[in-house]
């Protein structure tokens, strides 16, 4: 952040300029679409948020992270904590307001950044991508241990808090349950809601006596994931548990919105006369998603082409000469991980806002695998790669299931298809083109101009 | 024995080696001499099949060898020592020298490893030690032991000398001398140590940036107060 | 005291497991310096077709004999189209391509073998044996899953220190030029390489399943345990696998009868933290540093 202030002052108006006009443009097209593709919009603006972080960390600093999943249920805890049980900022005693909690939410995220980094920073390659694996993996479980304070397996429920006289006036009253929907709310949360009574509570442990202790060798007891794996949260990879209402059940998501809730209309009266009657959910998660990566985004431009983004390539490209030059690689490490856990955390409490939920099955190990593959098939060394990225984690699962719908495909070949998809890009990108899409095309266009202008 | 034509190496842009042409006779000692960067290490890295050479061959007993495959080169008779006594060092002593045979039928090895051992005693002494716990010669006597293991006809040791004690460098050398002329073999020693290598060699060749500047007999090169003070610095 | 030692004994089976699990890591990571994160995708889809083998032939042995044969073929295919191409100095590339084929294999398996999680039959008895009085936390499975593991353990060491082909794989893991000047074919000997620690990775698959369940992502807690003894145990160091792995299995055990079987991959976790923060180069491991 302090690196923002060498920026020369008409580059930063400048940065300031792109982001503004982005973030216009996206709020304008947010309002003109349908809310289904305003959810979509919301999606994207959120991975897009938590890869900028994945750029700096894999493209600039070299170091291939696992984590950033489990870093953004960090930041979606801390969100659904602190919106649910505070009415006022400790300490400070102001009326609390969301930004509080994103606020706190970003800290929390620094704070096990700067842990998970310090750790980290000493590594080389494959032992970080190992111990973020095992904190993908490991983290989201602590969750399970604390089923009290944050809600266990099945995770907490929140109400997406609306600013006043914005789109909505406060609903905050307003309970969130099956039987009283509000609005839009109801596909959305359709799925998680319906998890909860598929979800097994966690096997309580067999004691190790007589015939018990042998049978269990590896599934209760001693793989206690396994078992939650095999839970409906955990089932599918990628798509299904991170997006249980858009990706997962598309079908299901799409034709309510589509053509059962053709417009505003129909929720909105479902929802009754407590809501203002031009509210869209949808609309409102995806201004706040697209205005968090907005100025995330403004954030990360700054850092990449300022001074430590230098930093950061320097150590990437080589440690030891980095360190001659007076620059600390562990340093430069670290600070790559604490900004892209912050990062990741501000993704997590705006993920947590879109599903009005969190909970271990939508933070676990897909989530952080997906942002490995969106950042690796968008460009890894770039922003725009990541906002890339952040589409094609939203629209590609949507054009195969399209596609297996007018095939008639089987639902097992359609719900694993996508997952298919991502894994042989991912691995055709690494072999074929390592800058991803962006930097294909960049390669591409440069070919385009050098061709041109050595033609005689 | 070893006949190079006319090779060349390059590096991306750089010609590490350009249009090299020298004859390694059998029972013979033959020095490539020159300053650092003059291509001698990129010399054997051809002949050896680490570097594919750009242009230009060279055969050993009319079989040509560049363009193949280090694994396959070795097994035409073609065995490199490389730089910086290369053992593996988490192996023993033993398997250091088996593994140079490896490809061969096991009473071959056996019989080669024993005329290792005759060479090298200090070796037949420590064969079950890992490699690493072994002195700076005798690590270098193992690299050349591993290398024989093979049974090459044509021997390459790339700058043998490079941090050893003077008194072991000219032992090491005159064992590889009486090597060449007891088994017949071509032996062809880079050196950036002239004045020791031009003392056990027949032949010596003077490299400078990728060029053969001078072939000669050692004792040629060694009096040649000129060539000495150009290319070589002494 | 009797309850320690029980949860000792229960814990034998998981930890061999673990072990193989790791082994097969390690394999790879001696030979090709590439932590293999498919390996446990490779392993549940070769487990998968011991089942298909199991339902047709019903018999395990065969089923067996399948997997191990098809973690060779799948490990070979791999380390051909996927991580040979891989330039050397993409370090990130090759971590990134093994995460591409793991998510690719997860998602190939839940189209071939559709229906979630999946009971694999249990060949042996799995209660715990009665003997002098009581019943005692190990059954017979447990210890056929300790017999093959030991089989294993000992035929991977007479091939590493006994044969030609384990001196050419040791040579070629440790200085590949060295090796190729020697005559050895190094880039066949890795892709044995990869077909070992496949057919590993197989058998550790094919034992766990019978005491778990099988689906497409059931084993990725595996994957993490694997890791984690394979770093605690030095990346490079067969013994180290082996016995960091039972060690593991016994530490698991131990945390989930005192606490929580919940608790267990935390406790694992927090272990990988704190040797990759006091010893990161691992308890058994030759080499020196392995930070920047």
């Amino acid at each position: 952040m302090v690196n923002l202030l060498r920026l020369p002052g008409a580059r930063l108006i400048g940065h300031l300029a792109i982001v503004v006009v982005i973030w216009a443009v996206l709020l304008r097209i947010n309002d003109a679409v349908d809310p289904l593709m305003s959810y979509y919009l919301a999606l994207a603006a959120m991975y897009a948020t938590a890869m900028f972080g994945m750029v700096i960390l894999v493209g600039l600093s070299g170091q291939v992270s696992l984590g950033n999943g489990a870093l953004m249920a960090i930041g979606g805890y801390v969100f659904a904590l602190t919106s649910l049980n505070w009415q006022t900022v400790p300490i400070l005693g102001w009326p609390w307001n969301p930004i509080w909690s994103m606020v706190f939410a970003g800290f929390g995220g620094i704070g096990v950044g700067l842990i998970i980094g310090w750790i980290g920073a000493r590594l080389r390659g494959p032992y970080l991508a190992g111990l973020t694996l095992g904190i993908a993996v490991g983290l989201p479980a602590v969750a399970t241990r604390f089923p009290e304070l944050l809600g266990g397996e099945t995770g907490l429920m929140l109400t997406v808090p609306y600013p006043e006289g914005g789109y909505a006036p406060a609903v905050a009253d307003v309970p969130l349950d099956e039987s009283a929907p509000t609005a839009e709310a109801v596909p959305l949360e359709q799925a998680p809601l319906d998890e909860v009574p598929l979800e097994q509570a966690p096997l309580e442990q067999a004691p190790l006596d007589g015939e018990g202790a042998g049978d269990d060798m590896l599934t209760a007891d001693n793989f206690p994931s396994a078992d939650s794996a095999a839970s409906p949260a955990a089932e599918d990879l990628l798509t299904a548990d991170n997006f249980p209402s858009a990706a997962a059940t598309p079908t299901e998501i799409a034709l309510p919105l589509d053509t059962a809730l053709p417009t505003d209309a129909d929720p909105i009266a479902a929802a009754g006369a407590l809501l203002d009657s031009s509210f869209v959910l949808e609309r409102w998660q995806a201004t706040l998603a697209v205005t968090a990566a907005c100025i995330i985004g403004f954030l990360a431009l700054n850092l990449v082409r300022g001074r430590q983004g230098r930093v950061w390539r320097a150590v990437r490209d080589d440690s030891v000469a980095a360190a001659v030059a007076g620059i600390s690689p562990a340093g430069s490490k670290i600070s790559a991980f604490v900004i892209s856990s912050f990062f990741a955390a501000i993704a997590g409490a705006v993920f947590a806002q879109i599903l009005s939920y969190v909970g271990p099955g939508a933070f676990g190990l897909g989530l952080s695998l997906s942002l490995l593959v969106g950042v690796v098939l968008g460009g890894r060394a770039s922003l725009g790669g990541a906002i890339i990225g952040g589409v094609l984690l939203v629209a590609l699962p949507e054009l195969v299931f399209k596609v297996a719908g007018e095939r008639g495909w089987p639902a097992n070949i359609t719900d694993n298809a996508p997952n298919l998809v991502y894994g042989l890009l991912v691995v055709l990108v690494v072999l074929v083109a390592p800058g991803g899409i962006l930097g294909g095309l960049k390669d591409g266009g440069k070919r385009l101009t050098t061709k041109s202008s050595t033609r005689p | 024995m070893l006949t190079i034509t006319e090779l060349s190496v390059n590096y991306g842009a750089v010609q590490a080696l350009s249009n090299v042409s020298i004859e390694v006779p059998k029972g013979e000692v033959t020095a490539v001499i020159g300053a650092n960067g003059a291509g001698k290490s990129t010399l054997m890295r051809a002949l050896s099949g680490l570097v594919k050479p750009g242009s230009g061959t060279a055969t050993v007993g009319g079989v040509t060898i560049t363009g193949r495959k280090p694994e396959d080169i070795v097994r035409l008779g073609v065995a490199l020592v490389p730089e910086g006594r290369s053992t593996i060092p988490e192996l023993t002593v033993e398997e250091n020298l088996r593994l140079g045979g490896l490809w061969r039928d096991k009473a071959a090895r056996n019989a080669t490893q024993v005329q290792v051992f005759d060479l090298f005693p200090v070796l037949a002494e420590r064969r079950s030690m890992r490699a690493d716990t072994l002195s700076g010669g005798e690590r270098q006597q193992l690299a050349i032991g591993r290398a024989l293991m093979s049974e090459p006809r044509v021997l390459l040791l790339d700058e043998p000398s490079l941090g050893l004690a003077p008194l072991i460098v000219t032992q090491i050398l005159e064992l590889v001398s009486r090597l060449a002329t007891e088994s017949n073999l071509a032996v062809l020693l880079v050196e950036q140590n002239a004045v020791t290598a031009l003392r056990v060699a027949t032949t010596g060749v003077v490299l400078n940036l990728g060029k053969v500047v001078m072939v000669g007999s050692g004792s040629e090169i060694a009096s040649d107060e000129q060539l000495r003070n150009a290319y070589l610095g002494y | 005291m009797t309850t320690f030692l029980d949860y000792l004994l229960g814990g034998l089976g998981s930890g061999a497991i673990i072990a193989l699990m790791a082994l097969s890591l390690v394999l790879i990571w001696r030979s090709t310096r590439v932590v293999n994160f498919a390996q446990v995708g490779q392993a549940m889809f070769t487990t998968f077709i011991a089942l298909s083998i199991q339902t047709w032939t019903g018999s395990w042995f065969i089923a067996l004999v399948g997997a191990l044969a098809a973690g060779a073929l799948l490990g070979v295919i791999i380390q051909y189209l996927v991580l040979r191409p891989v330039k050397r100095n993409d370090t990130s590339g090759a971590i990134i391509a093994t995460f591409g084929v793991l998510i690719a294999l997860q998602a190939a398996a839940g189209m071939i073998w559709p229906g979630g999680s999946q009971a694999f039959p249990q060949p042996f008895n799995n209660a715990g044996i009665e003997f002098a009085g009581r019943v005692w936390p190990i059954s017979v499975y447990d210890f056929v899953v300790i017999g093959i593991t030991a089989l294993l353990v000992l035929g991977l060491t007479l091939l590493f220190t006994k044969t030609s082909l384990g001196l050419s794989m040791r040579a070629a893991a440790f200085n590949p030029e060295v090796a190729k000047l020697s005559g050895v074919r190094v880039s066949r000997v890795l892709t044995f390489g990869w077909a070992l620690a496949g057919s590993v990775g197989a058998v550790a698959g094919v034992l766990v399943a019978p005491v778990s369940t099988i689906s497409p992502n059931s084993f990725d807690i595996l994957l993490v345990y694997a890791f984690t003894v394979a770093v605690i145990g030095g990346l490079d160091s067969l013994i180290g696998a082996i016995s960091i792995g039972v060690f593991t299995g016994l530490v698991i055990s131990l945390v989930s009868g005192y606490s929580d079987s919940g608790n267990a991959p935390i406790v694992a976790l927090l272990l990988l933290a704190l040797n990759l923060i006091l010893k990161p180069e691992g308890v058994f491991s030759h080499h020196k540093a392995r930070s920047v």
